[in-house]
């Protein structure tokens, strides 16, 4: 099994308080990792730092062979990595058609954007996610004027339609509807096996729908790994993290 | 589909208006006002695309257009007839002989210690070159420094309202070489192919009127294309754009540069027209001049925010018979432009579209009728 | 080089009045008011207008011009400023607007010199206003002769921003202030009453303007355009303090003034004024967030 994202030791320091505190963890190619923990447990931290949006102060991130570490953002993304945050980020005063446009850009350069119009294998790409994504009916529909699940599922949308290696999913079901939860994990998961996904999550119904290996983090550490089951036995964890049972 | 026709259709009364007015004008002086005014338009062009598509609003845009200018007016200004009259072979302008120290060497050279700086404006291509590349290449160099430090914003904003006041007093201070406040005067014609473009001539009309087009048109254009797409997405959310992969910074300078090359334009072409550069082309109440224009006729849309330059000045020109009504119209502009921020952030332009828009459903997909082109541009950032 | 200083000292203190408005405003609502340099112009021209019809003195005009700005103040917050919340690059420029309205006002006086009424005191030409006698001249401080209008310019400085001090860090509404500057909502959330307080922050710090106004009608021309340039340089000075630092701009006035007036005495006053625009864009590029800030990153 090839490691897909390789994370040695990694770590931040802000000013005393170590937010990451030599944390390793390999995911291998193809596999859908969660990642758990209480609120400042140091999980979205910890995608700050892969993703480039935080400086580590130590260790190092593997995206297969290559070094990525304290790269810029862009070039992480260009590299293979792809994020959704937990707030979600679309284009506001695009439609949800030209959303999905932006992000199926080949070319990334200026240059070569002084062109019009998209291939025609990047546009019935960019129907497929629509489909997938169940936002066909709100193609020519403003993102600003989308209610909150759909513009989850769009920005998810978005980071498929870029094809990335590695997709960094943070709650995406935050603020869902129980029927929204369970439609995104019927997304996420029609997605196993051809990419590789770190998902944070707080929602274990959601969690138990998708997960087949979880890591759980601690002030700043990993305290376990394991499947489902494991982790839900094991006496660290629940001295540690009996966490939100979600809407179970 | 028929807003697209619609759209088209404006462009096209409006290029048409603009290409027949002088035979709609006899009066050269009129002709020749409406030529500066067509200017202005290019200036509303350039903030528009800046601020209603790469979300930078630049206060002091002012810079761009003067820098342009000077460069120009450097090369005119050595072809005028009194600058080859200063008692040397080679061009002098009359100012540096008047000011300069008694006993030094009447050539461009040496005749004070940075006139120097004129020599290659001899050359009126020289002029005409430089008037593109000095704005583009301060725009570019400015536009990294800003967007790599992902300064963002109002400071932006301040950071260029900052610049045009300092270049400004850079060159009134530069006494010897752009004669300060005076501003560079008494120019030769600008000459291309023994053709003279004098001011008052349909000719020079057309000169300017066509690079107007060029631009209007060449912008839009460049909206369309996927990088103009991709800006506004990056105006919409920054961070998100980079997750995607791109050099936000990068396209951010490009298209700001892009603004400074047509303000660039913009400024020699009035030097053509109005015979003059002056430092009061970097004064603040002009550089915000400009964002009331394009406010006023849309900041996202470029046909409205030209339209609305040339509007509110051709008012203003009509107006100004009376001292008195040319502060008024100043107070009333004052008033539209509170209230267009206040209630119509998307200016003329913006209430034309939501006209149009509203029309289209009423009538269903027919053509809409009486599209006036003034105020017909239906300019949606996610067209 | 001890009036040099001196000098540095006075511009920086006229130009401290000037921020001091603006830093509250700008702190408190991150509103960058364009109209404020107007208010500094109001000031002067209250006191001009003070001086003919009321025939009052320098002395009179300050918390007449106080007052009279105040309450311009309190209006364009309430009718303009309000419905702007949030939005930074809108409120510069509707307050910009706004500034044009009232230089026009000025200049067409109110709009009776359509009807051929003409107000003595206002209108486009230039005014002036007498300096008592008392403040003429040249006063001995530790032995040094200083101008005496000037003096009395840093004193009043110190006293207003004593005072401006004094109801930020021992008044009940002050704290109100403070908290709005650190977090409006959870300010609200405290039962703080935020426009009202924003309404009252906008007004003082327009009334600190016209005190300013009031002070340069003493020793420059007024004219309706005398506002555009001391707005410009008064949020300059803002941006560089740092938001919601009244030691920043504190600080940053001392700075600029003492640049200014130092490069002033090598060079010349252009040369200075753009040093001081340089120094500005730079700090700027490195420290957007300015010398002393207290928001969050």
């Amino acid at each position: 099994m090839t490691a897909a994202l390789t994370i040695d030791g990694l770590g931040v320091n802000f000013a005393g308080l170590k937010a990451v505190n030599c944390v390793s963890l390999v995911i291998d190619e193809g596999e859908l990792r969660v990642l758990l923990g209480a609120n400042g447990a140091g999980k979205t931290t910890l995608m700050d730092l892969i993703s480039g949006k935080t400086k580590s102060t130590e260790g190092r991130v593997f995206l297969y062979e290559e070094d990525i570490i304290n790269r810029e953002e862009h070039q992480i993304v260009r590299a293979g990595v792809g994020r959704k945050f937990q707030i979600p980020s679309v284009f506001k005063d695009l439609s949800v058609r030209r959303n999905l446009e932006v992000a199926s850009c080949r070319a990334l350069s200026v240059i070569s954007n002084l062109g019009f119009g998209f291939s025609q294998s990047e546009r019935s790409r960019v129907d497929e996610v629509l489909e997938m994504t169940g936002l066909a009916d709100e193609a020519e529909t403003t993102a600003a004027n989308l209610s909150h699940g759909q513009t989850q599922w769009l920005e998810l949308g978005m980071l498929i339609v870029q094809n990335p290696k590695v997709l960094l999913l943070d709650e995406p079901t935050a603020g869902m509807t129980q029927a929204e939860t369970h439609k995104t994990s019927q997304i996420i998961n029609g997605l196993k096996g051809r990419h590789t996904i770190l998902v944070v999550e707080h929602d274990m119904a959601f969690v138990r729908e998708i997960a087949e290996r979880i890591t759980v983090m601690h002030l700043g550490q990993v305290l376990a790994e394991g499947s489902v089951s494991e982790i839900e036995q094991n006496p660290k964890v629940r001295e540690a993290y009996l966490g939100s049972k979600g809407i179970a | 589909m028929t807003k697209r026709y619609l759209e088209i259709a404006s462009y096209a009364v409006f290029i048409a208006l603009v290409l027949l007015a002088p035979f709609l004008l006899d009066d050269p002086f009129w002709l020749n006002r409406i030529a500066k005014y067509l200017v202005f338009g290019m200036l509303g062009i350039a903030i528009a695309l800046a601020w209603g598509y790469a979300g930078i609003l630049n206060l002091g845009q002012g810079l761009f257009f003067g820098l342009g200018a000077y460069m120009l007016a450097m090369s005119l200004k050595l072809a005028s007839p009194t600058s080859l009259q200063q008692g040397s072979d080679t061009p002098v302008p009359d100012f540096m002989l008047w000011n300069a120290e008694p006993g030094s060497k009447t050539d461009l050279c040496c005749i004070n210690k940075a006139s120097f700086l004129w020599i290659p404006f001899q050359e009126q291509w020289f002029g005409v070159v430089m008037g593109l590349v000095f704005p583009v290449v301060v725009a570019g160099v400015l536009g990294t420094i800003m967007f790599r430090k992902r300064i963002a914003g109002v400071f932006v904003s301040i950071i260029t309202l900052a610049l045009v006041l300092l270049v400004r007093l850079l060159v009134i201070d530069a006494q010897p070489i752009t004669n300060g406040f005076n501003g560079l005067t008494d120019l030769g014609y600008f000459t291309v192919g023994g053709f003279e473009f004098d001011p008052y001539l349909p000719e020079t009309y057309y000169l300017v009127a066509g690079f107007l087009v060029v631009v209007l048109v060449g912008t839009r254009l460049l909206i369309e294309t996927r990088a103009g797409l991709i800006l506004q997405a990056i105006r919409d959310d920054q961070n998100r754009a980079r997750y995607l992969g791109f050099d936000v910074p990068r396209y951010q300078t490009f298209f700001f540069a892009v603004s400074a090359a047509i303000a660039g334009i913009a400024g020699m072409l009035y030097v053509i027209v109005a015979e003059f550069a002056s430092p009061t082309f970097m004064d603040l109440t002009f550089s915000i001049s400009m964002v009331v224009w394009a406010a006023v006729g849309g900041r996202a849309s470029l046909l409205g925010a030209c339209i609305g330059a040339i509007l509110i000045n051709t008012i203003e020109a009509t107006v100004s018979e009376t001292e008195a009504f040319v502060e008024a119209w100043k107070a009333i502009i004052g008033l539209i432009f509170v209230l267009v921020v206040l209630y119509m952030p998307y200016g003329l332009a913006g209430i034309a579209s939501n006209l149009t828009d509203r029309l289209l459903q009423l009538f269903g997909n027919r053509r809409a009728p009486g599209k006036r082109a003034a105020n017909a541009e239906v300019q949606q950032p996610a067209e | 080089m001890v009036d040099v200083l001196f000098i540095g000292l006075s511009l920086g203190s006229i130009l401290l009045l000037v921020a001091l408005g603006l830093a509250i405003t700008y702190g408190a609502m991150g509103v960058i008011n364009m109209a404020h340099g107007e208010m500094v112009m109001v000031g002067a021209y209250t006191t001009v207008m003070a001086g003919i019809w009321l025939g009052t003195s320098i002395f009179i005009a300050i918390p007449l011009a106080f007052v009279v700005t105040a309450l311009i103040g309190y209006l364009i917050e309430r009718v303009v400023v309000r419905r702007l919340y949030g939005r930074l690059l809108d409120t510069l420029l509707a307050t910009w607007g706004i500034a044009i309205l009232i230089q026009q006002a000025v200049r067409l006086e109110f709009g009776l010199s359509f009807f051929g009424i003409h107000i003595e005191g206002l209108g486009p030409g230039l005014q002036r206003v007498d300096v008592p006698a008392v403040l003429q001249g040249t006063v001995s401080i530790a032995g040094i002769e200083v101008n005496t209008y000037r003096t009395f310019i840093i004193v009043v400085t110190l006293l207003m921003t004593a005072l401006t001090w004094f109801i930020l860090y021992r008044t009940p509404i002050g704290m109100q202030v403070r908290a709005i500057i650190r977090n409006p909502k959870m300010a609200a959330a405290c039962g703080i009453n935020v426009e009202r307080v924003n309404s009252l922050t906008f007004a003082f710090g327009s009334g600190l303007a016209g005190v300013a106004g009031v002070m340069m009608s003493g020793f420059k021309t007024v004219f309706p355009n005398m506002g555009t340039a001391m707005v410009v340089d008064g949020f300059l000075v803002v941006v560089v303090g740092g938001v919601g630092s009244l030691l920043g701009s504190i600080v940053s006035a001392g700075m600029l003034g003492e640049i200014n007036g130092l490069v002033a005495s090598f060079s010349n006053d252009i040369v200075a004024r753009a040093v001081v625009f340089a120094v500005v864009i730079l700090i700027i590029v490195l420290k957007p967030q300015g010398l002393f800030s207290f928001k969050e990153r």
